[in-house]
């Protein structure tokens, strides 16, 4: 089990490196996707900031000519002068915007606004374009541009953003400046829309704290302002920020914020370049990012995995039988041999561990009941080889036609119980009556005229104790079971198995006369003779006892009998090989 | 033993000796004018306070560049013995046409600052940095609000909506402060021979502060460099590195 313990542990050990390697695997990917998603966000932060450059110069550039247009210079000097009615001054400017660019949505435009020197309106297309005459001097970008100079900014006003660029208003001479033009450009949905169609990344634009627009659905955007907020000292120093990961309910999003240039960037206006996480590198996502041409012969290595996979099976069935399956069969085999007498214990230091115990454990239960007191526990249990005698070699043959007991297999091996350690008591001078047996005198025999027997084969004979020597007729008959003898002192002798077993007398004996007697008596008959058989043979009958014997006798009679419906079955002795045997003759009438 | 003098002499010493401690102590008791010139920044030197992507010549006639955000820039002279502060009075600031006049306010503690809205548009003002001062309210066109300031120091009133108006009030303890003009000079008369510290203020906060002798000046122009924030931000970075 050592070795399979290990196998095992090396395999669990390897499972669970490759699940960590598995785990582990995708995050540099993971983290270099990150990185690239991060510079591709760079990227287009950076191509954003040149959009919104070039888009600023453009609307300078556009309007630098409105501030050429003779028309509008004229009026604007004549507004500027105080010459000329001022509502016609107004209808001439905002015609004259109309005809210069008359489809203002389609340029992006959300107003035009023509302004005096002193700052005051003077026409407006597009927004509010009925109101004039305010004054919006103060203005850094309307200031500038009253100063000569032309410019852009970004304002935040009303919750939105607007893009403006203003130009100077030159007199027809060029020689002064007559007032001042200025574009607002549309900065919301429209801007996020182009600028995700030229950039190819989702687009949110916020102004104090809030977003204004978005290029994806509402309410995800909703954690961003607090999320800049956070990087807002960063955004002050470096003009952006690094990437910064966001989560939107189940998606990891990455995010790279800059603020807008002009007021707009006091008023927290940023726009922030939103990409997609790459893929999380958890098990979950490992399985759910998985397609089945992942798993295509082509694209996965189907091959060393299944070699690697059924090697490991092979090795540990291998280590398997060798430490578990092989050993239980030899102990099996062994309990088959033990059981069948032919070992007298199982070779316990052959095996090792667990079965090594179990065989040990084995052998300390044979051990205990092959050493209980008692003499049925003694043979209890061994088949017809044990009762056929412990020197073995006699064989119960029962063939199918003219069956007979044959002999010829090897003595069992399994050790002949001791001889009964019974002995006759010692004579009565120096004799304390032994204990009386606890048991009740067991009925008496049916029959009346007991069998020869050679008590040797229980002990009981020369060799084996005293128990002939105690018999009152002098022979080696012994009583069959349940037969009462009298001892010396006027009690049963208990025998070893815990019956009453003694010398038949002439009181005791029954003499009913019919085929079961005969049965009986025939099989006293072989019992003698395979006896003296075996004995002629030079076998042992040491263990072999009349009951077991008779028992058998009777149960293949039985057996015989249902097998060839046949009357009875007639048993005789005689020496196969050199060894007593039985025969069975089925008697059909 | 005591020398006996003549009268002539003791007369001659009654008259030596204020003499002398006159002119021992004159120098202190003159006033000097402390004048100079605030060299601001590259990028302060615009007249606007936040700048777009472009600002460009228009190529036919100069472009002017006085005006705007340069004319918030003061010099306080703090410090000066005897100086007293300003008495409190009332401000009357006018916002309309996007701006705000003044846009710089120098007076005493306890004075008063008045806020109206002439203009067409709604203003969103505050003192962000001490909200204390003056909350974020809105004023509404034709509406006038009214913010106290008792302690000396530095504020900035704040227009959410409108965030180049920025109006300075700068709350002092002294008599010795003077504007800047387009070029950067600055004269402040009449100040006694001291000690003094000398502090601009310019677009909304303190840009630069030195200790001055006011009396070994003479008719010495001060030069006073203002440093970016930038540059400053990168000088404490080398010295951090060096060290």
């Amino acid at each position: 089990m050592f070795l399979s313990k290990i196998w095992f542990m090396l395999i669990a050990l390897a499972a669970a490196v490759a699940g960590t390697f598995a785990l582990i695997a995708p995050r540099p990917f993971e983290r270099k996707l990150e990185a690239a998603e991060g510079q591709r966000l760079d990227r287009a932060q950076y191509a954003a900031e040149q959009m919104f450059k070039v888009d600023a110069h453009k609307w300078i550039d556009h309007v630098g000519k409105l501030g050429r247009d003779a028309i509008i210079a004229e009026s604007l000097d004549a507004a500027s002068r105080g010459s000329g009615e001022e509502r016609v001054i107004h209808r001439t400017i905002q015609d004259r915007f109309r005809t210069l660019i008359p489809d203002l949505a389609s340029g992006g435009i959300d107003t035009i606004v023509a302004i005096d020197t002193k700052g005051r309106v003077i026409a407006r297309v597009g927004e509010n374009e009925k109101e004039y005459g305010d004054n919006i001097g103060g203005a850094e970008i309307i200031g500038d541009a009253l100063r000569g100079w032309l410019s852009d900014d970004v304002w935040g006003v009303g919750g939105e953003l607007q893009r403006l660029a203003a130009a100077p208003v030159l007199s027809k001479n060029r020689d002064r400046i007559v007032g001042a033009v200025y574009v607002g450009a549309e900065t919301g949905p429209a801007l996020v829309e182009r600028l995700k169609k030229n950039l190819d990344v989702d687009i949110a634009l916020l102004l104090r704290g809030k977003v204004i627009a978005s290029s994806r659905a509402p309410g995800e955007m909703d954690a961003l302002p607090e999320l800049i907020t956070h990087h807002a000292k960063e955004i002050e120093t470096a003009k952006r920020t690094l990437p910064i990961k966001m989560t939107v309910g189940k998606e990891d999003l990455i995010v790279v914020a800059a603020p807008f240039p002009g007021q707009a960037g006091e008023q927290q206006a940023y726009y922030a370049l939103i990409g997609e996480h790459p893929a999380n590198s958890g098990i979950t996502a490992l399985f759910a990012n998985a397609t089945s041409d992942d798993l295509k012969w082509g694209n996965f290595h189907w091959l060393p995995l299944i070699t690697v996979v059924f090697g490991a099976i092979i090795i540990g069935l291998f280590l398997q039988r060798l430490e578990v399956d092989a050993p239980i069969g030899r102990l099996r085999r062994e309990l088959q041999r033990l059981a069948s007498g032919d070992i007298p214990k199982i070779q316990d230091r052959d095996y090792g561990g667990k079965v090594g115990g179990l065989a040990r454990d084995i052998n300390a239960a044979v051990e205990h009941y092959t050493h209980a007191p008692t003499q049925r526990s003694d043979i209890a249990g061994k088949d017809l080889n044990a009762i056929l005698g412990p020197s073995g070699g006699s064989t119960f043959d029962l063939p199918e036609a003219g069956s007979a007991f044959a002999g010829g297999t090897p003595p069992p091996a399994f050790a002949p119980p001791p001889p009964p350690s019974f002995s006759a008591p010692p004579p009565p001078s120096s004799f304390a009556a032994p204990p009386l047996p606890s048991f009740s005198p067991p009925p008496a025999p049916s029959f009346a005229e007991p069998q020869p027997f050679n008590a040797a084969a229980l002990g009981f004979g020369p060799s084996g104790g005293s128990a002939s020597a105690s018999s009152p007729s002098g022979s080696n008959d012994i009583s069959l079971p349940g037969a009462t003898k009298p001892s010396a002192w006027g009690q049963s002798l208990p025998s070893q198995n815990g019956e009453t077993s003694g010398v038949d007398n002439e009181a005791t004996r029954v003499v009913p006369y019919d085929a079961e007697e005969e049965e009986e008596a025939h099989f006293r008959n072989i019992f003698d003779d395979f006896i003296a058989k075996k004995r002629d043979c030079g076998e042992s009958t040491v263990g072999l006892t009349r009951d077991k014997f008779l028992q058998k006798l009777r149960e293949n009679k039985a057996s015989l009998v249902a097998k060839h419906n046949c009357r009875t079955v007639r048993f005789s002795v005689y020496v196969k090989d050199g060894k007593a045997a039985l025969k069975a003759t089925p008697i059909r009438e | 033993m005591k020398t006996q003098r003549n009268p002539v002499t003791r007369v001659f010493s009654l008259f030596l000796v204020p003499l002398a401690t006159s002119l021992t102590f004159a120098p202190s008791a003159q006033a000097a004018t402390v004048r100079g010139v605030v060299k601001m920044p590259d990028a302060s030197r615009s007249t606007r306070l936040y700048q777009g992507y472009w600002r460009l010549e228009n190529g036919n006639v100069p472009v002017q560049t006085s005006g705007g955000v340069k004319v918030e820039t003061v010099v306080v002279l703090e410090n000066v013995k005897g100086a007293h502060a300003p008495s409190a009075r009332t401000v009357t600031i006018e916002l309309g046409s996007l701006d705000a006049r003044p846009r710089l306010v120098i007076t005493g503690p306890g004075s008063v600052v008045e806020l109206k809205n002439t203009g067409k548009v709604r203003h969103e003002l505050s003192t962000p940095e001490t909200p204390d001062v003056m909350p974020l309210e809105s004023l509404a066109p034709g509406g006038t609000r009214h913010a106290r300031f008792d302690k000396i120091g530095g504020f900035v009133i704040r227009d959410a909506e409108y965030p180049h108006i920025m109006i300075s009030v700068i709350i002092v303890g002294t008599t010795y402060f003077s504007p800047v003009d387009d070029k950067g000079g600055f004269s402040i008369p009449n100040v006694p021979d001291s000690s003094a510290t000398l502090k601009v203020w310019t677009r909304g906060k303190w840009v630069a502060e030195q200790q001055i002798e006011t009396g070994s000046l003479g008719k010495e122009e001060l030069t006073i460099k203002v440093v970016s924030q930038r540059d400053r931000e990168k000088a404490e970075q080398e010295a951090k590195a060096a060290e």
